[in-house]
């Protein structure tokens, strides 16, 4: 059912092959000049291939999920066994390019309790490069680099992959971990040494990923980032899990995201909290990044209609 | 569990399992000696990292060894103290500089998984402050200093005046210190009256030289 509905859907490959015949049957000459328009265009924007790609892999990965409802037993020893590694590794070279842009919104979504869960939330989300995908820090201390190289090929070819992995010491080993899973970000404490924090961003700088500093329990973040030599790519305000639910009283300081936009040419992410209307909220107070995670990590069934009316209302 | 009265050495393991399964096999047979897997390890390896550290010395010791899982606890420590519990960790660290409700979360979630919890006092300032603020004591505080705090900036020094401070005070806290390299430097924090000494540097450039220290250590403390 699922690959017939695919098969009928508008694809820009085959038609460019088309195309492609009818000028060599026209002049051989103009259907080699077509050729070389092509690959000009490809290399010009790699990004339209990825998009193909993801589609493609989408559809796999929906497909053997649909055989793994119908006979369970065999199919999920398979699907256990043989990771889907291979067809996003081809990627990594490409994907490793993904940094974020100044000017977009993103919403970003920490996967925190199992590899099985992050494997069905992913199959839920649309396809879009403003949605970040993040391994969580439970999830890498539980699995490892592991993690991070499974969510990415679960995830369609070419999404931005967060490692959360709180660096707090010997940061210059845990970013080229991360980097080499085929993170395209790392974070790192803000409450950490700041020559760690230094090291951190120069080991990112270094591995071309994104440096993120998160600033759990810094009362001031600006004091923080007075003091670093260079600045972070992002700046993460955020609430603990353990604060939220211990003590509601304290808040988000959106009063903070202006301020720190204000002197410092960084992109700030806010723990948005988990409906649409508190994401934009943060939005509305300037933040370019909105974090969510309970929604998520509880039951997967309202992630796609969040990350849904997020693309569609926050432009 | 750990003994209030015994003097511990705590050796970091944080390079790639091939190697650290070498470095074991190196150390002398002893009680005395506890196992960490560094936060390195466990983020590249996850709990299969703790577990292979957990056999292997437990092999050479022919009984089950004291495996510390140096997780650096955040936030979430309940999702976290039950995995490493699971992995087969006998104590599990958790950052000092995280929220409040974090660490008493952590200590009541270690206390339920039977495990013992160490609060990890790195670049913070006055760990008396954050001790007294807690509902209930950790088992071990950390005093610590870390790696690239070391290598940038060196005037920066382990309070070792902390201890008797801590010690007075939470008579049934023990200490553990880490950044100590050399016999010597060993030797002075058991004289500050520290319980536990955590090295890992040395190991990581000459393991042996470490196993020389090891047993050093030990004819030390008998």
């Amino acid at each position: 059912m699922q690959l017939q509905n695919n098969k009928n859907k508008f694809n820009p490959f085959s038609l460019v092959i088309i195309v492609l015949f009818i000028a060599f049957s026209i002049n051989p000459i103009f259907g080699g000049v077509l050729i070389v328009a092509i690959i000009f265009f490809l290399v010009k924007n790699p990004k339209s291939l990825t998009t193909y790609f993801s589609n493609y892999l989408q559809m796999t990965s929906k497909l053997q999920e649909n055989l793994t409802e119908n006979n369970s037993d065999i199919f999920k020893e398979l699907n256990t066994n043989t990771q889907p590694i291979i067809p996003a590794n081809i990627f990594n070279v490409l994907s490793k390019k993904v940094r974020l842009e100044k000017r977009k919104k993103y919403l970003h979504i920490a996967l925190n309790s199992t590899l099985e869960e992050a494997g069905d939330i992913i199959s839920q989300l649309p396809v879009s490069d403003r949605i970040l995908i993040e391994a969580g820090t439970p999830l890498i201390k539980i699995y490892g680099t592991e993690a991070i190289s499974r969510i990415k090929a679960l995830a369609p070819a070419g999404t931005y992959i967060v490692a959360d992995n709180k660096c707090t010491d010997l940061a210059a080993r845990e970013v080229e971990m991360m980097a080499n899973a085929g993170a395209n970000a790392s974070t790192c404490l803000g409450v950490a040494p700041i020559e760690t924090i230094d090291s951190f961003i120069e080991e990112c700088q270094k591995f071309n990923i994104d440096s993120m500093v998160d600033m759990m329990n810094v009362e001031n973040a600006l004091s923080v980032l007075k003091k670093l030599k260079k600045l972070p790519d992002v700046v993460m305000l955020h609430r603990g899990v353990d604060e939220t639910e211990f003590s509601a009283e304290k808040q988000i300081p959106f009063y903070q995201i202006k301020q720190i936009k204000g002197n410092y040419d960084v992109l700030v992410a806010v723990a948005g909290g988990d409906t649409i209307r508190e994401a934009q909220r943060a939005i509305f107070n300037d933040a370019d990044i909105v974090v969510v995670w309970k929604n998520f990590y509880q039951s997967s069934n309202d992630t796609a209609k969040l990350a849904e009316s997020f693309l569609q209302e926050i432009k | 569990m750990l003994n209030q009265r015994s003097k511990y050495l705590q050796i970091a393991f944080n390079r790639s399992l091939d190697e650290v399964k070498g470095m074991i096999a190196m150390l002398p047979v002893s009680e005395k000696i506890i196992i960490e897997a560094g936060t390195p390890l466990i983020k590249q390896y996850g709990k299969s990292g703790i577990t292979a550290l957990k056999d292997w010395w437990e092999e050479k010791l022919q009984k089950p060894g004291y495996i510390v899982a140096d997780l650096k606890c955040m936030d979430r420590g309940t999702t976290e103290v039950q995995a490493v519990a699971e992995a087969g960790a006998s104590a599990a660290t958790c950052l000092g500089l995280a929220p409040i409700e974090t660490i008493n979360e952590f200590i009541r979630e270690c206390e339920k998984a039977g495990i013992d919890s160490m609060v990890d006092m790195m670049n913070v300032e006055f760990p008396f402050e954050i001790l007294q603020k807690l509902k209930k004591l950790p088992t071990v505080v950390v005093l610590h200093r870390g790696v690239d705090e070391n290598e940038k900036n060196r005037e920066k020094q382990i309070p070792l005046d902390q201890i008797h401070r801590i010690k007075g005070t939470y008579g049934k806290v023990l200490i553990s210190v880490a950044g100590g390299e050399t016999t010597r430097e060993v030797v002075r924090t058991f004289f500050n009256d520290s319980d536990i000494a955590v090295i890992w540097r040395s190991f990581y450039e000459a393991p042996k030289n470490t196993a020389q220290l090891a047993q050093d250590f030990l004819k030390l403390v008998k």
